[in-house]
């Protein structure tokens, strides 16, 4: 084989290792999900679907390829049907950057993080098409809170995102999880931490801000007109996302594949089994948000991002800096 | 000869992706192809080797200002017959927007910038701190004016929005959170046969 044709084989095989173990994930955590929510509502989740239900999951997304797929008449069809294709493309190309340990990772770019947040704003654009493509009222006001509030809560994301940075020194993903190899960043920046894995929880739209999607008032929110896989898209990516979430939550705060202590039985274990453990932990936390919390309501979603967490996420930024430079601690 | 070729790929797609925006019937696509050009720029940006400023065009454009087009766009009910119809008033006006900005890339690109200047950019630096170096030390009064007049922007837009009217009803969050059960509800010992007094 010619050197470029071994490379394309390389680079395909390296985003398969990242794309069918996300895939997988995805099923694994919606039946996490379920059986946290039972154990949490004192039931028993499923239990029927193979060895304690764990099949559960593959076997609705085979229920969901045999359905039929409607298309509204009166809808937009390219973008009806471009628009959970976009949103999945956009959940998984971010993996592309995310090191799982100090070698693996697809491509080791110097923007990594700022890449990250480009591909996580743009998530947007998948739920605001689909609720204009369906050309129905309930998607419609699903999408239009739906732009609204990322764009409101990628603000603070953003500003806590620069707290870190101030503190590494580099845009760099590796970088940032080596420059907490002696001590986790949720420590030092413990308000900037949950303030982070706040907005994740908006800008995924999952509970307590899952608007865009409100059964209560919404129907089903932007993919109300959307069945068989286009649905199932949209409920993989969001998943996904939350995964992608959870895992940056990992890098930027409890320090990537790096164990919670360096002494000997737990340096020794491998780096990935540390960042799956800390992914899943923050997992677990989106479920226990989920069975714990009423959903808010929209005025207060608004409020909480532009008048609590954008001003502290603002002053935080201004004394973290002032206080690096003050004691000399910036980073070249 | 692959970077050449991606130039010509991605510098084709702008051009076309810009003509669809003014071309499209919808407003919607026009604003979606609006996306697809900011992108593929930001393609440019990163094939030039300058990745930072391609990435921070697309937070920007791509992230929040084209949403921010999109979400008014999908809102308002413009008929498009009538815009066609507008068209031409503006196209004097665009001519000499597109000769102001011609003049200035063949100013910048053939009269400016000799070769022996752009070789000093082309240093060990990541071009991320290289703008960080001269962002805040040689461009400083420059970076703050362009601050300044994004803050009068945004403070007329607020105010052009914002007007009080005391009809309208909103919450308020404090009186909200101190209301206590004794506001709201009070318990009554109604005797039989009596009813209860509205007082």
């Amino acid at each position: 084989m010619t050197s470029l044709s071994l490379e394309l084989t390389i680079g395909i095989l390296k985003i398969f290792s990242f794309v069918v173990p996300v895939l997988v994930s995805v099923a694994l955590l919606v039946y996490l999900e379920r059986k946290v929510l039972g154990a949490v509502q004192l039931r028993k989740g499923p239990n029927v679907v193979g060895p304690f239900g764990i099949l559960q999951s593959f076997a609705d997304v085979l229920k969901l390829l045999t359905k039929e797929n409607l298309l509204p008449s009166s809808s937009n069809k390219f973008l009806f049907i471009f628009a959970p294709m976009l949103t999945l493309i956009l959940s998984l190309i971010a993996w592309a950057v995310i090191p799982i340990s100090s070698t693996y990772v697809i491509a080791n770019i110097n923007i990594g993080i700022l890449y990250l947040f480009a591909v996580s704003s743009f998530g947007v654009y998948g739920v605001i098409i689909a609720g204009w493509a369906s050309n129905s009222k309930y998607p419609f006001l699903g999408a239009l809170r739906s732009a609204a509030q990322m764009i409101s809560y990628e603000v603070s994301i953003g500003f806590v995102i620069i707290t870190v940075l101030i503190c590494v020194g580099s845009l760099n993903l590796i970088d940032i999880v080596e420059s907490q190899k002696n001590m986790w960043f949720a420590i030092p920046l413990l308000p900037m931490f949950v303030i982070f894995i706040i907005s994740a929880l908006a800008e995924t739209n999952r509970l307590p801000f899952d608007l865009p999607e409100d059964e209560a008032t919404l129907v089903a929110g932007f993919f109300t007109e959307y069945s068989s896989i286009s649905f199932g898209l949209f409920f993989l990516a969001e998943y996904a996302n939350m995964i992608l979430m959870s895992s940056l939550t990992v890098i930027l705060f409890l320090g990537g594949w790096y164990p919670p202590i360096d002494i000997f039985p737990l340096n020794a274990i491998p780096g990935i089994f540390w960042f799956v453990i800390k992914v899943f932990l923050i997992l677990f936390v989106f479920l226990w948000v989920r069975a714990t919390f009423p959903r808010y309501r929209y005025d207060q979603l608004m409020r909480l991002g532009w008048k609590i967490f954008l001003p502290f996420t603002l002053i935080w930024v201004v004394i973290t800096s002032a206080f690096l430079f003050y004691f000399g601690l910036l980073p070249n | 000869m692959f970077l050449v070729g991606s130039f010509f790929l991605f510098a084709a797609f702008l051009i076309t992706t810009c003509i669809f925006v003014i071309f499209s019937k919808n407003p919607v696509n026009s604003v979606l192809f609006l996306v697809l050009a900011f992108l593929n720029s930001t393609f440019l940006f990163i094939l030039i080797g300058a990745e930072f400023v391609g990435i921070i065009l697309a937070i920007v454009y791509i992230g929040a200002v084209a949403i921010l087009f999109l979400f008014v766009v999908m809102m308002l009910d413009i008929q498009i017959t009538t815009l066609m119809f507008n068209i031409k008033r503006y196209i004097p006006l665009a001519l000499l927007f597109a000769g102001i900005i011609l003049a200035e890339i063949i100013y910048l690109t053939v009269f400016k910038t000799s070769k022996d200047n752009l070789d000093t950019f082309i240093i060990s630096k990541n071009n991320t701190e290289q703008i960080g170096d001269v962002l805040y030390t040689e461009y400083f009064i420059d970076f703050q004016l362009s601050g300044i007049v994004l803050l009068l922007a945004m403070i007329g837009a607020i105010v052009l929005t914002h007007v009080y009217r005391p009809t309208i009803k909103r919450q308020n969050i404090e009186s909200q959170n101190s209301t206590t059960a004794e506001d709201r509800v009070k318990l009554v010992k109604i005797k039989s046969g009596e009813g209860i007094k509205d007082d």
